[in-house]
């Protein structure tokens, strides 16, 4: 220690970097957040006039919400959007809810592997659940189909499971998103004394009557919010519907805001117009969110002080248990199965033979260079955003915590923000506002990192901030009254001692990033292209061989991510 | 424009290996491999456009091949994209939609440049004005899966592809995104109108992106018939096994041209120029007709169980026809279809 404090009071000499440290991170939070902004609302309100190849010349106007308001092609998709949110939100709640209850309440057998098999299902990419339900649930070829058939005797043309069909749509959006409501309720759960529910017990209610009457109350808020959370992610997720939807004749607003930005003419304009009603819409169901959950934010799990008394299921707890698996095995194993299988074969119909096995796809995947090039590029921006995520959302949390400077309120509400910004409305901010002069970042991996910085800097702001909440100031006071400066003071006492909070930060971070996929599809060049787009790209090529063989890898990369992180933090490094 | 441009790729010093030779003479080796390498935009299938880079980086000639695969119709928007960012990277593109060609070479943004040998090339196979030669073609053809489709039922017309009882069961793939479809359609429109569309749209067809991913529809049986795959990819998947088949409508097949040019702004042009000449030689010609498509190369010979091209009876459309087309055919389906 004293070795510590006599290092800082040498560089707190040196100088004093907190103004420095301020103006970096507010030119930093301006170019992530505001300057997209700012371009989107410009873009929308765009009207061209004259579109060369190059230049575009126009006026300003709200043509661009006149069109997408009142042409019927694309209030369909909008109307869609809002279907498809609400009930995947609702039905999502209602399942991932019961779940949290069985894990949390009862004496439900392997509660452990069901918090595993939903932490596992959260970090599993939902574009490769699409794709893989795609082989498992196609109407004439899924494999369920076949079983189907083959248990009834049905004819060939028969079938009972539709993929491409928007409850089809609504299905596999809700599997990936279960365990999201899964943790959001269990940690509302586990932060609620059983105390009212062993009265409601010993007065002589049964187990459902105390659910019904005593839990389900005290847990609406969480459930409210799980439930704004669902609908929210399922309005903003590109992957799954350009996957389904499209084929099915229909499109979402994500998919139709890439329909848009593809287009031979020049439709940006008709791209914002349509994103900026969704980014108002994500910032009412974060701010409804916020009303609901008080001042608590993201931080629903305090202490763990009450004791909790399992509530005896009898008979039904096996039910109870096969209730919950079902979800995993359909968002997991399932899934695993069907690209591990597809990921081996030669072709499609030459069936589970040992001479229709091949290692080829995987052959192909490492030795092409496009596509081993978009690995690397994936694990290199993984660790980029991680890593300065990190950093500059753990020095935000500490100016905002230790209230170093004025209008630190102001960054801690800049460095949340993001989390109502879509994802592919971001990308068209960026897009917009770095394709041109004087910032041209177009082309390069650093428009990835940007988007993948912003868009999960929220939540290792959060993150740090709950790390920080529990290290007492008086450490770094002694530090500075012994005349070290801030960042010294940051370096070395700080750092040192919420270390695990940084590490989750990084991992969270790392994580989502290997497999962004709403923006990365929309700002991708040639020489940055990554994983994701690269599976979409397959995908759409038909090439479900590759996007298999793909898919494999990159569950394989996840789940050794998660295995590390359980290593490091413990089992509930996802309870941030 | 024209100027905009040239200004823009002499500024980034693009061209400077140009300034020093005409435009229309070969390409040097010895800048070539200076440059390293040579970007191609192109939508041919992957695995064939992977071959043909392979093939081409085995030869060692002191620059690599570098390849984009994508449909047509993002490569060209890819491109414009980059050029309004002042991006250059692509040297050469290659896609199936020839009205976008001639959309860019009014733009003055290739150059005039004939590759080696290609003046013994047919006539079909080589763009007006020199800026362009056809690469390779195809028939945008329907076709079934043999398992699903019983003999007495395969269509003998286009006609009978609008039967209801093909409803759900048929496959069809986009014209904003495929270069071969949205010029086959072209074809179809102008050949029976635009009812053609409406009775397709009728039998809710899976729309998927590719013309290549709807002869995997095929061969999945996740479809039992599509109303247009590319012949070549057909051919392929028929070598490997599949049970699919090819259907020769009494009306003839829409015959797709893909061309291929060299931007004026390619960063590498001395390469692209080299990376070209293979490209039409005969050895890289004949890779292609190997996997089932047809070239302008009068040395070639094609493979077994291949039609040949005096066999098919072709519908052709002039780039300018296409360029016209191209954004009523793209609205239509976007109404009709649904995405």
């Amino acid at each position: 220690m004293e070795l510590i404090l006599t290092r800082t009071l040498a560089r707190a000499r040196a100088f004093d970097a907190t103004a420095i440290v301020w103006t970096i991170t507010a030119v930093l939070l301006v170019i992530l957040i505001v300057g997209p902004t700012y371009f989107l609302v410009k873009e929308s309100i765009f009207i061209p006039d004259e579109v060369g190849l190059i230049e575009v010349s126009g006026h300003y106007g709200l043509g661009n919400f006149i069109e997408v308001f009142t042409n019927d092609l694309y209030l369909s998709p909008i109307f869609w959007t809002v279907i498809v949110s609400i009930s995947v939100g609702l039905l999502s709640v209602a399942v991932g809810a019961l779940m949290a209850w069985a894990v949390a309440r009862t004496d439900i057998p392997f509660p452990g592997m069901i918090r595993t098999g939903a932490l596992l299902s959260f970090v599993t990419p939902p574009f490769l659940g699409a794709a893989a339900w795609v082989i498992l649930a196609g109407p004439r070829e899924g494999w369920l189909n076949h079983v189907y058939r083959w248990v009834t005797g049905a004819g060939p043309d028969s079938y009972i499971f539709d993929i491409f069909t928007m409850p089809g749509l609504i299905f596999v959006m809700a599997l990936y998103v279960i365990p999201l409501v899964f943790i959001v309720a269990l940690s509302g759960l586990n932060n609620i004394s059983s105390d009212l529910e062993d009265a409601s017990n010993i007065a002589g209610a049964g187990t459902l009557a105390t659910m019904v009457g005593v839990t389900l109350p005290l847990v609406l808020p969480a459930l409210f919010a799980g439930l704004i959370l669902a609908s929210l992610e399922s309005m903003i997720i590109f992957s799954t519907p350009a996957m389904l939807a499209i084929p099915a004749g229909q499109h979402v607003m994500t998919t139709q805001i890439r329909a848009f930005m593809q287009s031979d003419d020049y439709q940006v304009g008709l791209a914002a117009a349509f994103a900026l009603p969704m980014l108002i819409a994500a910032i009412c169901l974060i701010w409804s969110r916020r009303k609901a959950l008080g001042r608590r934010g993201y931080a629903t799990i305090g202490g763990k002080g009450a004791r909790r008394r399992p509530q005896k299921l009898g008979g039904y707890r096996w039910l109870a248990f096969a209730l919950c698996v079902a979800p995993l095995g359909c968002s997991l194993l399932l899934p695993a199965a069907a690209l591990g299988v597809t990921s081996i074969m030669k072709t499609y119909g030459g069936g589970l033979q040992l001479s229709n096995l091949t290692l080829e796809h995987y052959d192909f995947i490492f030795t092409n260079d496009a596509v081993s090039g978009s690995i690397w590029n994936t694990l290199l921006l993984g660790a980029m955003a991680a890593t300065a995520g990190t950093l500059l959302a753990g020095m935000i949390a500490y100016i905002s915590q230790r209230r170093l400077v004025r209008g630190h309120q102001f960054m801690a509400f800049l460095a949340t923000v993001p989390i109502a910004i879509p994802g592919i409305v971001l990308a068209i901010g960026l897009f917009a506002a770095y394709t041109r002069e004087p910032i041209v970042l177009y082309g390069t991996l650093w428009i990835l990192f940007i988007a993948y910085l912003t868009k999960y800097l929220p939540i290792a702001f959060q993150t740090s901030n709950a790390a920080l909440m529990s290290i007492h100031p008086e450490l770094e006071e002694c530090a500075r009254i012994l005349g070290a400066n801030r960042l010294a003071v940051f370096a070395q006492i700080t750092v040192p001692l919420f270390k695990a909070g940084l590490i989750a930060s990084w991992i969270l971070i790392f994580m989502p990033s290997i497999r962004e996929l709403s923006s990365s599809v929309l700002l991708f060049t040639t020489k940055s292209k990554v994983v994701s787009v690269v599976i979409l790209d397959f995908y759409e090529e038909g090439r479900l061989d590759i996007v298999s063989a793909l898919g494999v890898m990159l569950m394989v990369i996840t789940l050794f991510v998660v295995i590390i992180a359980y290593r490091i933090l413990g089992r509930d490094f996802m309870r941030t | 424009m024209i100027k905009k441009v040239l200004g823009i790729a002499l500024k980034s010093g693009v061209l400077l290996g140009l300034a020093t030779s005409p435009a229309w003479a070969g390409g040097d080796l010895a800048m070539a491999k200076k440059e390293g390498k040579v970007v191609w935009y192109s939508s041919i299938a992957l695995p064939i456009a992977q071959q043909m880079c392979n093939t081409f980086n085995e030869k060692k000639m002191g620059f690599e091949c570098v390849l984009h695969r994508s449909g047509s119709g993002k490569l060209y928007k890819r491109w414009v994209q980059e050029a309004k960012s002042k991006i250059f990277e692509a040297d050469i593109l290659h896609t199936s939609n020839s009205g976008h060609f001639l959309t860019l070479q009014k733009q003055g943004v290739f150059i005039k440049y004939a590759p080696e040998g290609t003046e013994k090339f047919p006539a079909a196979f080589k763009g007006d004005g020199g800026y362009w030669t056809v690469l390779r073609s195809f028939a945008y053809v329907p076709a079934y899966n043999t398992t699903k489709v019983k003999a007495a039922d395969v269509p003998t017309s286009w006609l009978d592809l609008l039967d209801p009882k093909w409803g759900g069961k048929i496959v069809n793939a986009h014209p904003s995104y495929s270069g071969s479809v949205s010029v086959g359609m072209s074809m179809l429109v102008k050949e029976f109108g635009w009812e053609f569309m409406d009775k397709l749209s009728d039998l809710k067809p899976r729309v998927v992106q590719s013309a290549v991913d709807t002869t995997t529809y095929l061969v999945r049986g996740e479809a039992d018939i599509t109303s247009g795959t590319a012949s070549y990819n057909l051919f392929n998947a028929i070598k490997k096994g599949e049970k699919v088949k090819m259907l020769l409508p009494k009306e003839g097949v829409p015959f797709v041209v893909s061309p291929q040019a060299i931007f004026k702004s390619a960063p590498h042009p001395n390469a692209a120029k080299i990376f070209s000449d293979w490209l039409f030689s005969k050895e890289a010609q004949q890779i292609l007709v190997e996997r089932g498509l047809y070239v302008g190369h009068p040395g070639v010979k094609y493979p077994e169980g291949q039609v040949p091209l005096s066999e098919l009876k072709l519908m052709t459309m002039s780039p300018e026809e296409a360029t016209k087309m191209r954004n009523p055919i793209r609205d239509a389906f976007r109404k009709k279809f649904g995405v």
